[in-house]
């Protein structure tokens, strides 16, 4: 399954880093979103994290119909701009490299640890000021665990505060905590914050509408909390995105606040959803996926007064005071 | 002079902090609300009774007495007049009174400035971008004044000579640079500590001692313009004492009205013993300090222009007074605040006259009249105190396009206050603007000054440079077009578009085809900005040699360290610091363009630069491709790239050192400056195609940010690249914008994201920023619907401006701009 597997100690494959990003932890953090997920929600933002390898991707709003891309591309695979003969493209990216627009784009670059630090080095005062750090996103890092662990312990090392973004689907000893994929373990502990994303409460659900069962995501975050809070454990803090029709039912809200109160956390963020990912998924070619509304203000408030009688303490992203 | 500032014990300023966190001083008092409401029901206007007070002196047999005398006196003689005879008016609600001007809110007319521009515009007055509401008969005055007295404006005076007529004609068709000095030199931080605290009977006394003597106060003997000196100070006192005097005595006259009400009464009575006091003696009150200033800020727009008029460290100045008022009781924070409040309002009864040919340089209304809080001592202690905060405070209640808020960080700089500054930022209105003295410092230093006196450094207008009452900065003197010259350094000194090859604007510098590598190009570019900027320092200096005859300014030089020592007025080289500045725009764009040239002709050698050359001549129309590869794939400045900054750096230093190497005609120093009002739009449509991928007559970058669409990473990456450059030697600073969306930065970690920006990016080294907090969805439809929304002040380059007040290209520019914070 992964692509380059090999390297992996030394590369992996980084769709984007991202400076000035204020709502995945406290203060001003620098996300790096790695690529390869272990899911498929339908709502998701991201849909150019799922693929573990590099991919070309057409934006049609830059292109100005120049068809260099066409005649660059080496096998005949690029009909039109948009139009490329899928599973005979090469990933080349030698349409990418020459179109002039940046309309034919590459998502997913190989990073290496050193290169990855020398991007991250600059923003350090911006940190240190705003007590913000990095962020490991996705796409879901703990597919790259090798690299990302690596990198954790580099950036801890220069006392850089860290946190994960996962969606839970990792293999991890569920008894201990202490075991199983080593590898996940040490990028796991190498953390300070770990955004836990929590979808659909009932597995049939969340099969359907995520593409897996959620059996091992509610054990790892069992695990984590028990072991959470301790000293030099991370911060265990659950998000809910909050998709209309799908996660807003009282009842998937209701059972998940039980399961978190259960598990002593006392936290979550609600993320709303926003209609960005369509857009991407034309870039990727990909058929559009379902459109939602974006919950309303009064909806959000329900919501937040619902948990919060549930007894968490509800915030929204940016907006959390992180503690224990 | 040099102890700066009376001391107050410590133990008495924290108590005082402390009281202070108990109201909360941004809520604006009913008065406050109704006197903002009357300025905002107002219209613009021109006001024509300084042109028509000149008049009416000249034809006096005073005025015609006064031909014969020196032209200090002579000027001083007629300032006297006007200022004695101006019609006082009083608003309802104020505290702090003294009008700007006949009319609530309007421009004064400068005959001697560039106000004639205004009769381009004279039969559509109210159908401008700004609307200005003139009667049919004030119409035909307008007419008649600017008829009358169009051969005195400095301008003309200057230039209307055998052999420079051609440059007259440039203030037309400004494309290499805009001489902005042409209008007046304004721009002013005078020295309002010891105004406050010495009163102008100080200055007098000076003067009436030297006039007595024969001798200045060295013991040397007059000269005749020295003596003629000091008697142009005694007679712009006495004006401006009648001045107050006429003010107290409408303001007693009001009060005796039975109608009125007690508390109001006794509010005029207080307004109009203040008057009777300042500014001739020292201040005694928080409200006597505030009504003084005021009342000199008057004169001082009186005397020369409007624009940049500013008034220091006021949280410095007044707070003896401040501390005094309370200790013996008679002033509340709060009170204080609805004072401050009132005066801040004062400064918005006023605003510049441009034509909408010459607003698309100076869009916006804009005056800015400074008011600069915070920073050190002359030691490097800070000093910031509560009134400071409370400064801030009340122009939270007010947010309003005037005055102009400036805000000195240094590493030990409270938290307390950085947070009310940013709390005052996130009303969206553009203010304050923060000033790094770790970099300004020594860029002073460099400039000539003290450690001392670089340390007591005030904000002029916008971003420009002052040691407050030491310095005769003629801080906006030209504007500068650099892209152009590398236009012109790669056709042999000739526009693009001229049609007649002959038709040389700069230097004749080698043809490309003779260019062998990067360094010839760079070569030539500097000798086409020494050439620039020699022209630009020609015409200037006739200007000067112009301004000492015709418009020397008494007010300014008594109130400028120097002068009164020497005996010589400011326009005839009095102060302590003398400097010109001189100011680039499109320096991002500047940069980029050289490093995509370099790139494309000597590194990768895809094209030859001949090639390179005839392509932008054609504005890239069959290179569309490379047009988009430059746009898009070329790495630009201000995404913390430091061999891409390097090259702006490059171009700053060729401006800076050609700017550097010149004096103006009053042996003061000419410093560089990074700043472009709205001139990169209107420079913008004069400059052919950029090798970075900007086509032909689109704006060009804008102070020290980045070129339109080049930041790609985000706001950190701008400042990282912005203090990344050497500053040393920009004298008179730079406006680097930073726009954000409304929702990136409320709240609570709103506030913590934006003081925590700053402190990294001050201690960095960086040396300016401003900061809009915009609403995208709000400006669009502010702008296709201005109406219905009156008020929303955005920062436009280095100055504050009413977005409706914008020409719309700018309007779109503030929209367009990447929104920091917005996804994707
Ligand atoms: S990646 Fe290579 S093979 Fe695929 S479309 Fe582009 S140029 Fe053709
Ligand atoms: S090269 Fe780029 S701009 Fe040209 S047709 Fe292809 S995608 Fe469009």
């Amino acid at each position: 399954m992964a692509w380059n597997r090999k390297k992996d100690e030394e590369t992996a494959v980084i769709f984007s880093i991202q400076h000035f990003c204020l709502q995945d932890g406290p203060g001003i953090r620098s996300l790096i979103f790695f690529k390869g997920c272990p899911l498929r929600c339908v709502w998701c933002q991201n849909p150019e994290s799922w693929r573990m390898d590099p991919e070309p991707a057409f934006k049609a709003h830059l292109c100005m119909n120049c068809r260099t891309c066409i005649a660059a591309c080496p096998g005949g695979v690029l009909l039109q701009p948009d139009r490329r003969k899928k599973d005979q493209c090469r990933r080349c990216f030698t349409c990418v490299h020459a179109c002039p627009c940046g309309a034919q784009s590459r998502f997913g670059e190989l990073h290496s640890t050193d290169s990855i630090l020398k991007e991250l080095r600059p923003e350090y005062p911006y940190f240190r000021d705003s007590g913000g750090g990095v962020t490991f996103s996705g796409g879901e890092a703990t597919l790259s665990a090798a690299f990302a662990a690596d990198i954790a312990e580099r950036l801890k090392a220069e006392g850089v505060h860290l946190t994960l973004e996962t969606c839970g689907q990792f293999s991890l000893d569920t008894e201990t905590a202490t075991d199983g994929d080593p590898l996940v373990q040490r990028l796991l502990m190498a953390m300070d914050l770990i955004l836990y994303d929590i979808k659909l409460f009932d597995d049939e659900t969340h099969q359907r509408y995520c593409g897996g069962s959620n059996q091992r995501i509610k054990a790892n975050l069992a695990a984590l909390a028990r072991s959470g809070g301790q000293k030099s454990r991370p911060l265990v803090w659950p998000r809910l995105p909050i998709i209309p029709g799908i996660t807003d039912t009282w009842d998937n809200l209701g059972s998940w606040a039980d399961f978190l109160m259960d598990l002593g956390l006392k936290h979550i963020t609600i993320v709303p959803y926003h209609r960005l990912g369509n857009a991407k998924r034309a870039w990727l070619g990909l058929a559009p996926g379902p459109e939602f509304t974006e919950p309303s203000p009064e909806a959000l408030q329900a919501i937040t007064r619902f948990l919060e009688q549930k007894g968490l303490n509800c915030y929204t992203p940016g907006e959390e005071e992180w503690r224990n | 002079m040099n102890s700066l500032y009376q001391k107050v014990s410590p133990a008495y300023s924290q108590a005082v902090a402390e009281t202070e966190c108990a109201a909360d001083l941004r809520i604006p008092s009913a008065r406050i609300t109704r006197i903002k409401a009357a300025l905002f029901a107002a219209p613009y206007s021109i006001c024509l009774e300084r042109p028509k007070l000149l008049a009416r002196f000249q034809r006096s047999a005073a005025g015609r007495a006064a031909r014969k005398e020196h032209p200090l006196v002579r000027r001083a003689l007629a300032l006297a007049f006007v200022l004695s005879q101006r019609t006082p008016r009083i608003y309802p609600d104020e505290l702090i009174i003294g009008n700007m001007t006949s009319k609530r809110i309007a421009a004064n007319y400068y005959p001697e400035g560039g106000s004639i521009n205004i009769l381009e515009d004279l039969f559509r007055l109210e159908k401008r971008t700004i609307p200005l509401k003139l009667t049919g008969k004030e119409k035909l005055d307008l007419a008649l004044i600017g008829l009358t007295t169009c051969r005195d404006s400095m301008g003309a005076r200057a230039l209307l000579k055998p052999g420079r007529f051609g440059h007259f004609l440039d203030f037309f068709s400004a494309k290499r640079y805009f001489i902005t000095e042409e209008a007046g030199i304004g721009h002013q931080v005078a020295d309002y500590h010891g105004l406050v605290h010495r009163g102008l009977k100080w200055m007098d006394a000076w003067a009436a001692n030297c006039l007595e003597n024969c001798r200045l106060q060295n013991g040397k003997s007059l000269d005749e313009d020295q003596r003629a000196f000091y008697r142009a100070i005694r007679i712009t006192i006495e004006g401006i004492r009648k001045m107050a005097a006429n003010l107290a005595r409408t303001a007693e006259k009001q009060a005796a009205d039975p109608a009125l009400a007690d508390p109001r009464r006794q509010e005029l009575l207080t307004a109009a013993a203040a008057c009777r006091r300042v500014p001739y003696e020292p201040a005694r009150t928080f409200l006597e300090g505030l009504q003084s200033c005021w009342l000199v800020h008057v004169a001082l727009n009186q005397e020369d222009f409007e624009q940049g008029m500013s008034f220091g460290r006021l949280d410095q100045i007044l707070w003896p007074l401040y501390c005094e008022d309370q200790a013996q009781g008679r002033l509340t924070p709060a009170t204080a605040a609805e004072i401050t409040a009132s005066f801040q309002l004062k400064t918005c009864e006023t605003m510049p006259i441009y034509s909408e040919r010459i607003d698309q340089y100076f869009s916006g209304n804009g005056v800015a009249q400074g008011i600069t809080v915070g920073g050190t001592d002359a030691d490097g202690n800070d000093v910031t105190n509560a009134l400071s905060g409370l400064i801030l405070e009340a122009y939270a209640q007010i947010a309003t396009r005037e005055p102009a808020l400036h805000v000195r960080v240094h590493p030990a700089t409270p938290a307390w206050f950085l947070e009310k500054a940013v709390e005052v930022l996130q009303l969206g209105c553009g203010k304050p603007s923060f000033f790094g003295d770790t970099a300004v410092v020594p860029a002073l230093e460099n400039a000539g000054m003290t450690t001392t006196h670089a340390r007591d450094y005030a904000v002029i207008g916008c971003v420009e440079m002052a040691s407050q009452g030491r310095t005769y900065n003629s801080s906006d003197a030209a504007l500068f077009n650099l892209p152009l010259c590398l236009e012109l350094a790669l056709n042999q000194g000739v526009c693009y578009g001229e049609k007649h090859f002959n038709n040389r604007l700069g230097a004749a510098t080698p043809a490309v085809e003779q260019m062998r590598s990067f360094d010839d190009v760079a070569a030539a570019f500097r000798q086409q900005v020494e050439h620039a900027v020699a022209e630009m320092v020609k015409v200037i200096g006739w200007l000067e040699a112009t301004y000492r005859i015709w418009r020397p300014t008494p007010i300014n030089s008594m109130l400028t360290d120097g002068c009164l020592a020497q005996g010589r007025d400011v326009t005839w080289g009095g102060a302590r610091y003398d400097l010109t500045s001189i100011q680039v725009t499109g320096l991002a764009d500047t940069g980029d363009a050289l490093y995509a040239l370099r790139q494309l002709v000597f590194e990768t050698r895809r094209y030859t630069l001949p090639e390179l050359v005839r392509i932008l001549k054609n504005d890239f129309r069959d290179h569309a491709v490379l047009q988009q590869e430059l746009v898009h794939k070329f790495p630009k400045y201000g995404n913390g790239i430091p061999a891409v900054d390097a090259m702006t750096q490059l171009a700053a230093d060729v401006f800076a050192d050609a700017v550097r190497a010149h004096l103006n005609s009053r042996k003061g120093r000419y410093v560089p400056g990074i700043y472009s009002m709205t001139c990169h739009i209107g420079f913008g449509r004069r400059t052919g195609a950029l090798p970075n991928g900007r086509r032909a007559g689109k704006r060009l970058s804008n102070g020290l940010s980045p070129a339109d669409g080049a930041d790609r990473q985000g706001p950190t990456a701008i400042l990282r690249s912005a203090a990344s450059l050497d500053s040393r030697k920009w004298a008179n600073c730079h406006a680097l914008n930073l726009k954000f969306d409304r929702r990136t930065v409320q709240g609570k970690s709103g506030a913590r994201v934006l003081s925590s920006l700053l402190t990294s990016f001050f201690r960095q080294g960086g040396m300016q920023v401003q900061i809009n907090v915009l609403d995208g969805a709000m400006l669009r439809a502010a702008k296709s619907d201005p109406k219905a929304y009156p008020g929303i002040v955005v920062r436009v380059a280095g100055y504050c401006a009413y977005f409706n007040d914008l020409q719309p290209a700018v309007q779109d520019e503030i929209i367009e701009r990447t929104s920091h914070g917005m996804e994707s």
